[in-house]
């Protein structure tokens, strides 16, 4: 029996004391030690109950005067205590300085995040200019606090859809298995089966036929496995196809990433952040791209024009039936005796064929020139 | 002006408005171009024609190309003689004229905005095309036809055709209708001043009954103010005097036909907007009516002062105005000229002596067959393969007319039966 993990981890602890009270392992083999992310102090389970059951208090170390909680308390993960408190800054800094690589302009920027951090981390470690690090930090969640959840919950997406296709390709392995293992336990039968049946129908025949019967037994096995064969090869197909389509699936919901990661730019602390577009607000369609529809600058419309010529039409049902409106008329004549009045065609038609350096009056040249002519004088 | 806005996206003021220097340089070029190629084709046409003769004298490809031989006894080394791009805009506009007269040949007549269409896409076809490329006999009938069609007038092809003399059938007509398509940037749409010249109408109509609104620039102007001036109007020099009513009936008659034949004939929709063409034959038709309705919309002289939009819009316009009104009273119908006739049979005859041989079937590859039944007929059937290819290869090296956006045809023959003098 290798010796479990718990005791590897007390082993040559047998003569480890509790600094607060100072019961050793010799006498107690189930004392646990428990340490607190504020101090790093270590002490017995039973200590921490005692002293910090009723409320906060000061940590029992002599000259640690940090004021400790009971639900802070947890058990030590490793050896040495510096690793241990590294890892617990580690983890913090992370948490707050949780921007993704596609939130960045460049690999350039990213990796000078990722320094940026790591100096941040050997900082708070190594106890350099704690105090302006720390409220650099502060000041980076409190503005980002939308971010960094945001980043959270992607992160905790992906983890849970990677822990839920581990475990579907798990239960994937599992039913392989297990068609398997039927399979061949059908096959043992069915071989049991057939031979037996030979075996029975040899006692039972004539001694003539005993070869006849035998040969036959072995040909109804071999068709039997080889018809097994294609229908193995056509589920295994259908469940590669299955499975594809399942990773490609979990690969799409991956990629649509940190891009809603809510507010936007630089701060202080991290540069080259993509600039995050919010999109315009998506105007009101206006059917008359800007024109008021009714405005003129030449006339004003009126509802009714004598004329001895379209008065009648206005009595006629049959003109009336099919929606016919003389107004529609009224609106047409009009535009189409000022379109265009102001239009000086020797002005801006020499003007755009300036602006057109190629001579020649291609279609394509004489759009292109319709489209840069500039607006009327008027 | 928003109006004006309207007409700047109209195809019309986007591909079919030049000035008269770029008309002219763009005449002179299709000219030029034109007669390029019908000197070389004309050239090379003889050439094989000698060949073929030497090999077979007296063979119907010798009497097929009879005219050609005519200028050949002329002298062969004498240069052709082609149109020039005056010759070729009279020859045009004689074929204008003749689409005008074709449509009172059906019955009932065709509208006039038919006719005015089918003008102008004849018009804009020889801007780019010349004349001795496509002969506008055929080229006038297609777009006549066409603008039956983009005009909203049905007319069977059946129908159409059995109204034109000569002889054409159906096919005739609307084989070149790619080609006018084509050489049209396929834009169809004409704007027209007639229905301008009717809104105009209407509403001085409306103002002289003192139903008038004031215009959006002159919101003080009132129905009875405008009323009361246009009854105070001076007389017009040519009209006497009598009822408001009549004198607008006169002008919009007048008007009318003015924009029916001489803006029909003249470059004037090449050169100026609808609107500005109606004014300006309304201001033909009746001066002082026509400075009313400018100064109801525009303002008078005296309400304005220098340097204020309105004011510089005014004398602009009136200045175009004036230009326009010269253009279309310049123009003199053919009949009524015995020297422009004269001038236009020589032209005619000129026309029939330099007509590219190569595109004289434009009109058809109906005829291809025939074409080369009858160069086979000559006896040498390699001859007529060589001239097939070197057509084929002469046509790839001209790259075809700058307008043809998708190159020339493909096939082309030689024949001249298309060319008869209408």
């Amino acid at each position: 029996m290798p010796p479990s993990r718990e005791s590897m981890q007390n082993r040559g602890d047998e003569d480890e004391v509790c600094p607060v009270c100072k019961s050793s392992r010799y006498l107690n083999p189930d004392m646990q030690f428990l340490i607190n992310p504020e101090c790093y102090h270590k002490m017995c389970e039973s200590c921490v109950d005692r002293i910090f059951s009723s409320g906060p208090a000061n940590c029992p170390v002599a000259t640690c005067h940090k004021t400790l909680r009971k639900n802070r308390f947890r058990k030590q993960t490793f050896e040495d205590i510096n690793v241990e408190r590294e890892v617990d800054i580690r983890r913090r800094v992370m948490q707050i300085l949780n921007r993704r690589e596609e939130e960045f302009d460049s690999k350039r920027a990213w990796d000078d995040f990722l320094e940026q951090r790591e100096e941040i981390i050997a900082n708070l470690v190594h106890g350099t200019d704690v105090a302006k690090t720390e409220a650099d930090l502060q000041k980076y969640a409190q503005e980002n606090m939308r971010s960094i959840r945001a980043n959270q919950a992607l992160e905790a997406q992906e983890a849970s859809s990677f822990q839920a296709r581990q475990t579907q390709e798990q239960e994937l392995a599992r039913l392989r298995r297990e068609a398997v293992r039927q399979e061949y336990e059908n096959e043992r039968r069915e071989l049991l089966a057939g031979r037996e049946d030979v075996l029975s129908r040899l006692a039972a025949g004539r001694p003539g036929d005993a070869a006849t019967i035998a040969r036959e037994g072995q040909k109804v096995l071999l068709k039997k496995s080889s018809a097994r064969r294609s229908e193995e090869d056509r589920i295994r197909q259908k469940q590669a196809a299955l499975r594809n389509s399942d990773a490609r699936k979990a690969g799409q919901s991956g990629t649509t990433a940190a891009d809603k990661a809510g507010d936007a730019g630089d701060t202080g602390l991290i540069k080259g952040l993509k600039r995050i577009k919010t999109p315009e607000p998506e105007k009101p369609y206006d059917p008359f791209g800007g024109m008021v529809p009714d405005k003129r600058d030449y006339y004003t419309l009126q509802d009714f024009y004598p004329s001895s010529y379209l008065d009648p039409i206005r009595q006629d049902t049959r003109m009336q039936a099919g929606g016919y409106d003389l107004r529609e008329y009224y609106s047409r004549t009009l535009l189409e005796a000022f379109a265009g009045l102001g239009c000086f065609i020797d002005e801006e038609v020499s003007e755009r064929e300036a602006a057109n350096t190629d001579t020649a009056a291609t279609e394509g040249a004489a759009i292109a020139a319709a489209s840069t002519s500039p607006a009327g004088s008027a | 002006m928003i109006e004006d806005d309207f007409y700047r996206s109209s195809s019309q003021f986007r591909l079919w408005s030049y000035t008269e220097a770029s008309l002219q340089s763009l005449r002179a070029t299709t000219n030029a171009n034109a007669s390029e190629r019908v000197r070389s084709a004309l050239r090379k046409s003889r050439e094989a024609q000698q060949s073929a003769t030497s090999s077979a004298a007296g063979t119907p490809a010798a009497n097929q190309n009879g005219s050609d031989a005519d200028s050949k006894a002329g002298g062969e080394e004498t240069e052709i003689e082609c149109l020039t791009p005056e010759e070729e805009h009279q020859l045009v506009r004689y074929f204008c004229e003749q689409i005008i007269e074709l449509g009172e040949m059906y019955k009932p007549p065709l509208p006039t905005i038919v006719r005015a269409t089918a003008i102008q896409y004849l018009r804009r076809f020889y801007l780019t095309n010349s004349p001795m490329t496509y002969h506008p006999k055929s080229i006038m009938l297609c777009a006549l036809f066409l603008a039956t069609k983009t005009d909203n007038y049905y007319l069977s092809l059946r129908q159409f055709a059995e109204v034109i003399p000569g002889g054409t059938t159906p096919e005739d007509i609307i084989q070149p209708e790619f080609l006018v398509m084509q050489s049209l940037r396929f834009t169809f749409d004409v704007r027209h001043p007639f229905r301008g010249l009717e809104g105009g109408i209407m509403e001085l109509q409306a103002i002289s009954q003192g139903m008038g609104q004031p215009a959006p620039h002159f919101p003080t102007q009132t129905p009875d103010d405008l009323k009361r001036k246009l009854h105070s109007l001076p007389a017009s020099p040519t009209t006497s005097s009598s009822s408001i009513t009549n004198r607008l009936a006169r002008a919009h008659h007048n008007t009318r036909e003015i924009l029916k034949s001489a803006a029909q004939m003249t470059d004037a929709y090449f050169l100026y907007t609808p609107s500005q063409i109606w004014l300006a034959a309304f201001m033909i038709a009746d001066k002082p009516l026509a400075e009313f309705y400018l100064e109801t919309k525009l303002g008078g002289p005296q309400q304005q002062q220098q340097g204020s939009p309105l004011y510089e819009l005014r004398t602009k316009l009136l200045r175009t105005l004036t230009d326009c009104s010269h253009l279309l009273q310049a123009y003199k119908p053919l009949a009524s000229d015995p020297d422009q006739k004269k001038n236009l049979r020589r032209i005619r005859k000129k026309l029939t002596h330099c007509q590219n041989p190569d595109k004289a079937g434009v009109a058809g590859q109906k005829r291809i067959p025939a074409a080369a039944a009858a160069v086979a007929a000559a006896g040498d059937p390699a001859t007529s393969e060589s001239e097939m290819e070197r057509l084929a290869k002469k046509r790839k090296l001209d790259g075809g007319q700058p307008n043809d956006i998708f190159g020339g045809e493909l096939v082309t023959q030689r024949t001249k039966e298309a060319q008869q003098p209408q």
